[in-house]
């Protein structure tokens, strides 16, 4: 690196930066720029990183997240202050709760006027105090020599870590500053490894156990291998959370396939006698309820401390990377001869499976339809982004996943019109890859000028749209609770020559063989397409 | 039983609140049944950050605070930069959000919308954030937003209801009645001495901000005593009438005006920050002033800020002004107007020619709004047209020209403001004056207008891109990136919205246009190629 150290000094702040993160392996930026990000696009001009423009910062920070969701490197944007950074929020706060990495660098104004209240243009009273809780550190830049440590601590959240969004904010007069100091790339340390202790103590409570099962999260997204190994060691149910899914294949006849859902699986869940939860929140977004019933000794291995006494406090703490503590279990097992192949679990996992299929109402039938037609049509690593749509929330158990980093459904967030975005992000990480996004007719019009983008970049993106001309979760909590329904049916628009007008193709399915010739040839067509479903079609009812 | 949800919105409709912006969701669910009972009209944006800018629109017009419901996390990150707008430019706005349930908040657990502290974000956008804990805290701390709002700058109020406190019943809470809190009005030592200074002042000179868009008469009645040249910030145009002779329109950041303002003995500003977007657009600095300062605000520290202030009266801008002009009156101050009426035609004059160049292309277009209609609401985005009309379009009335290029400066601001405005004011022709790059902000809201039956004209000003931006690149010698390639087709998108849509290629074509989409009650997208 010593040329580079050569080389920054007789560049911009700005440009510097670009140069510097091509340097820790970034290839992608998401932004728009603004005449306070100007040097930052100085240093694109002379870099090999590809600048994708959204159509607002929203999207920016979404495509971010699809991005570093399926490649597991940190998404990056580059915006404006002020409205560029509260535009992207959205973004950053679920990259934050779905422990997602994200670099956030953002302009912010002369450094002599921060928090003096001028009333600058884009002038906010703390641009970091607005990101602190979106972020592991929101840090504002005084001089040019602080940059290289702020992006080496980043880089260090995103590879040693939990891995969450950081925000650096770079004053318009840094930015133009020569870039002084060392420049040069920094060591990333690994992911801590857990203790022996730790193990055994974990190991101890498993071979004794009469009823393990397992819980698996987005932690585990990197392990799959080892978990899989250690499932099938313990001969355990696995149940995965919606960021979990996919990390033991929905072929493993030892996996009750997404989600904390379902009756069935509580039940089963209360009788364990221990759990092993690995790289999970067990977070009441993936139940929807607050108290899981859980009377079993827990087990939780995390890389992050604060887990191990949320409201399911763990009898025994594993703190570190969940891979080398699944090979390290394995290898304990193996040496104290463990054997679990009596269990019966095989047949527990189809008997729920088989009661968690009875009991789906008829609409979610009516979504499982669609989503078994997906499944039969894509290849086994498509890539699926789900919004907060109700085809997704179905999906989430009735969707078979077969690989990880393949099924996503931001549910920490929350947030209502991701799909698209982060699709887009998704392809442009993956463009071998098949991408789909899921979205209701609600959650798309959030972030629809998005289309622009996926055109521009020529992104192949079938969109499957349940059109229910509603926000429908939303209706039937009025219903359920007697309450007038307000603001729940907005008129929808013509989504077929909306698709036409972004330049992108558009269909209503309206049988079974439509559907299907529609993603496929929407798989082979440059350019996104909408294929619509409505929920109140003929073929569904 | 009346429901903490229920009794909120009952509390608003006592404030005079009739319309409310906001996406309802899992955690809003109580305010809506209290809606129906406080018989309020409810507009759904397709983003809660339409809501915001809504809302904006909508107090702009009013003078009354936008209401905003919406559900936390998402919602409250989404409103966001709404909220920034008007905390910019110091609009009324209240934003109820839900937040996590009082046994969850800050455990990070992992809850749905979970956000670690939702009042840190909107901290620095708004006047005050609140937590209300328990149902008998809300009649106050609703009271102290209706006191910002009424009685101090306004600006965004947030306040945030834990979901398990929305369904807590009410019995026994004394609500109280409304209180409309009053401005202060000036100290008269302060005005004494204001009024000896303005006296006995050979070239004074007067800028008026937004915050005197209530005091049109007394500005008015106070120029003309002075016979002083009068420049009107953005958001103050209309407070003089149009084509009046003392006003300067709005030519601040020019060298014609940099000039009087050095050269000017007493420069009484009133209700303006005196800040970049209007004073110092090219970042040249604070321009020097050659005489006294005086500054009325209705905010202490805003006097010592970009400008300091020689004479700093606390006060609203209306009693403040016609204290002055009481004051001047017992000093027998009577100017004729001849003498600033010929400075303030001078500023115009060469104003319009440094600046010709550039506004030229711009001009025909905004004057066939004014041909169209005598009073139009014009709500302006980030775009080319919009910095042009900030200088040189004259309003005929207060409230009735404003856009994001003030202040926070967003992008997909001026679609969902006009439909906000709109709202507020119906009978009125409306026109949304929006470039193709920040259209695509906000496009959603075209459905939110089809379905409000919100009939304002959108003039879509279409030069395929961030054209100001790539300029910006060309002329610091980088390659244009990330300026837009691809433009959509926005007629076809207007009409799948269920919008009328036509393009025209005159100005006269446009005035024409903008008659009939006032007529209809849906939109009418108008695209001109820029």
């Amino acid at each position: 690196m010593e040329s580079d150290k050569i080389d920054m000094a007789t560049k911009t702040c700005g440009e510097a930066l670009m140069h510097l993160l091509e340097g820790y392996g970034v290839t992608t930026v998401f932004g728009i720029p603004g005449e306070h990000t100007l040097e930052l696009y100085r240093g694109i001009e002379g870099s090999n990183v590809r600048h994708i423009t959204p159509r607002n910062e929203q999207g920016a920070s979404f495509m971010a997240d699809g991005y570093a969701r399926v490649t597991g490197q940190p998404g990056v944007c580059t915006i404006i202050t002020g409205p560029g950074v509260t535009n992207a929020a959205t973004g950053i706060g679920q990259a934050y709760a779905d422990s997602i990495p994200m670099l956030v660098i953002s302009s912010a104004n002369d450094s002599a006027s921060l928090g003096k209240g001028w009333g600058r243009l884009h002038e906010t009273t703390d641009l970091c105090a607005i990101t602190a809780p979106l972020t592991v550190f929101s840090a504002m830049v005084h001089n040019p020599s602080e940059v290289p440590e702020l992006v080496a601590q980043a880089f260090t959240v995103f590879g040693s870590r939990r891995p969450r969004p950081v925000h650096i904010a770079i004053p318009i007069d840094v930015m133009e500053m020569p870039a002084t100091g060392d420049w040069s790339v920094r060591t990333i340390p690994d992911k801590p490894v857990p203790g022996k202790a730790a193990i055994e103590a974990a190991v101890d409570l498993l071979s004794e156990a009469s009823h393990p099962v397992m819980m698996v999260g987005g932690g585990a997204q990197d392990a799959s291998d080892a978990v899989t190994e250690l499932a099938e060691l313990l001969n355990v149910a696995v149940i995965s959370s919606n960021a979990g899914k996919g990390v033991v294949s929905d072929k493993n006849p030892l996996s009750l396939t997404g989600g904390v859902i379902s009756p069935a699986v509580h039940q089963y869940l209360g009788r364990a006698d221990v759990i092993l939860a690995i790289g999970t929140e067990i977070a009441e977004a993936d139940s929807f309820i607050y108290d899981l019933p859980v009377n079993g000794k827990m087990i939780r291995v995390d890389i992050d401390p604060a887990r191990f006494n949320d409201q399911y406090p763990a009898t025994v703490g594993v703190q570190g990377d969940a891979g080398a503590a699944a090979e390290m279990m394995i290898v304990a097992l193996k040496d104290r001869g463990f054997d679990g192949s009596a269990k019966t679990t095989q047949a527990d996992v189809r008997q729920i499976a088989a009661q968690q299929a009875a009991d789906y109402t008829p609409v979610e039938n009516q979504h499982i339809r669609v989503l078994n037609l997906m499944r039969e049509t894509l290849p086994d690593d498509a890539i699926m982004m789900g919004d907060i749509a109700q085809l997704v929330y179905t999906g989430t158990p009735a969707m078979p996943t077969y690989l990880p980093r393949t099924w996503f459904y931001p549910a920490g967030f929350g947030t209502l019109g991701c799909a698209l975005p982060d699709a887009i992000g998704a392809k442009i990480a993956l463009p071998d890859r098949d991408v789909v996004a899921m979205v209701g007719d609600g959650g798309f019009m959030f972030t629809i000028n998005e289309l622009a983008t996926a055109v521009e970049e020529e992104l192949t993106i079938p969109i499957i749209l349940w059109n229910n001309d509603a926000y429908a979760m939303i209706r039937d909590g009025m219903r359920k609770r007697n309450i007038p329904e307000i603001g729940v049916t907005p008129r929808g628009p013509d989504f077929i020559k909306l698709a036409e007008a972004f330049g992108c193709a558009g269909t209503e399915a309206t049988n079974e063989a439509e559907f299907r010739s529609a993603l496929k040839e929407a798989m082979a067509r440059k350019g996104p397409t909408i294929i619509m479903v409505r929920e109140d079609a003929n073929w569904l009812v | 039983m009346t429901t903490c949800g229920e009794m909120l919105m009952e509390i608003l409709e006592s404030y005079g609140v009739d319309t409310v912006f906001g996406i309802p969701g899992v955690h809003t669910l109580e305010l809506y049944r209290g809606l129906q009972r406080a018989d309020m009209r409810h507009v759904t944006p397709r983003h809660e950050q339409g809501a915001g800018f809504m809302a904006d629109g909508y107090a702009r017009v009013t003078g009354k605070p936008g209401v905003c419901l919406i559900i936390t996390g998402p919602g409250m990150t989404n409103i966001t930069t709404a909220m920034g707008q008007a905390y910019g430019d110091s609009i009324p706005m209240l934003v109820i959000s839900s937040t996590n349930s009082s046994g969850e908040a800050g455990l990070q657990e992992g809850h749905l919308h979970e956000l670690r502290n939702q009042r840190d974000l909107v901290a620095g956008v708004s006047a005050f954030s609140q937590t209300v804990l328990r149902p008998k805290d809300l009649p106050g701390v609703l009271a102290r937003a209706f006191a910002v709002f009424g009685g101090a700058r306004p600006r965004p109020v947030h306040i945030e209801i834990p979901i398990d406190v929305f369904s807590q019943p009410t019995e026994g809470i004394n609500r109280g009645v409304p209180v409309h809190a009053s401005r202060p009005g000036p100290s008269p030592d302060a005005i004494n001495e204001a009024a000896d200074w303005l006296a006995g002042a050979k070239q004074p000179l007067i800028f008026l901000g937004g915050g005197t868009v209530e005091a049109a008469p007394e500005a008015l009645a106070l120029a003309e005593r002075l016979g002083a040249p009068t420049a009107l910030t953005i958001n103050a145009k209309g407070v003089l009438p149009r084509g009046h002779a003392l006003s300067c329109s709005s030519f601040i950041p020019y060298a014609p005006m940099r000039a009087l303002m050095a050269k000017a003995d007493v420069v009484l500003a009133v209700g303006t920050e005196m800040g970049e977007t209007d004073y110092d657009m090219y970042r040249k600095g604070a321009n020097p002033i050659g005489g006294k300062l005086i500054r009325i605000d209705i905010e202490p520290d805003q006097t010592a800020r970009n400008y300091r202030a020689d004479l700093a009266i606390t006060s609203d801008a209306g009693l403040a002004m016609a204290a002055l002009n009481t004051a001047l009156e017992e000093r027998g101050v009577r100017s004729d107007m001849a003498a600033g009426a010929e400075v303030a035609k001078q500023i115009r004059t060469d104003s319009e020619a440094e600046i010709g160049e550039w506004t030229v292309e711009h001009e025909p277009w905004l004057n066939a709004i004014q041909a169209a209609f005598d009073d139009p609401v014009v709500v302006g985005d980030s775009t080319q047209p919009v910095y042009t009309g900030n200088h040189i379009y004259e309003s005929a009335s207060p409230r009735s020209w404003f856009n994001s290029a003030t202040g926070y400066g967003t992008l997909g601001y001026g679609l969902p403001a006009a439909i906000g405005a709109k709202i507020a004011a119906p009978d009125r022709p409306v026109v949304c004056i929006s470039g193709d790059g920040g259209i695509l902000f906000t496009i959603g809201e075209l459905a939110s207008a089809v379905e409000a039956r919100a009939g304002i004209a959108i003039l879509l000003w279409n030069n395929s891109g961030y054209k100001t931006i790539s300029d910006y690149m060309i002329a610091d010698q980088i390659a244009p990136v990330g300026c837009l390639e691809y433009t959509p087709d926005f007629l076809t998108i207007a009409k799948g919205f269920g919008c009328e849509a036509t393009r025209v290629d005159s100005p006269e074509a446009l005035s024409e246009a903008l008659k009939t989409a006032h007529g209809r009650d849906i939109p009418t997208m108008i695209e001109v190629m820029g």
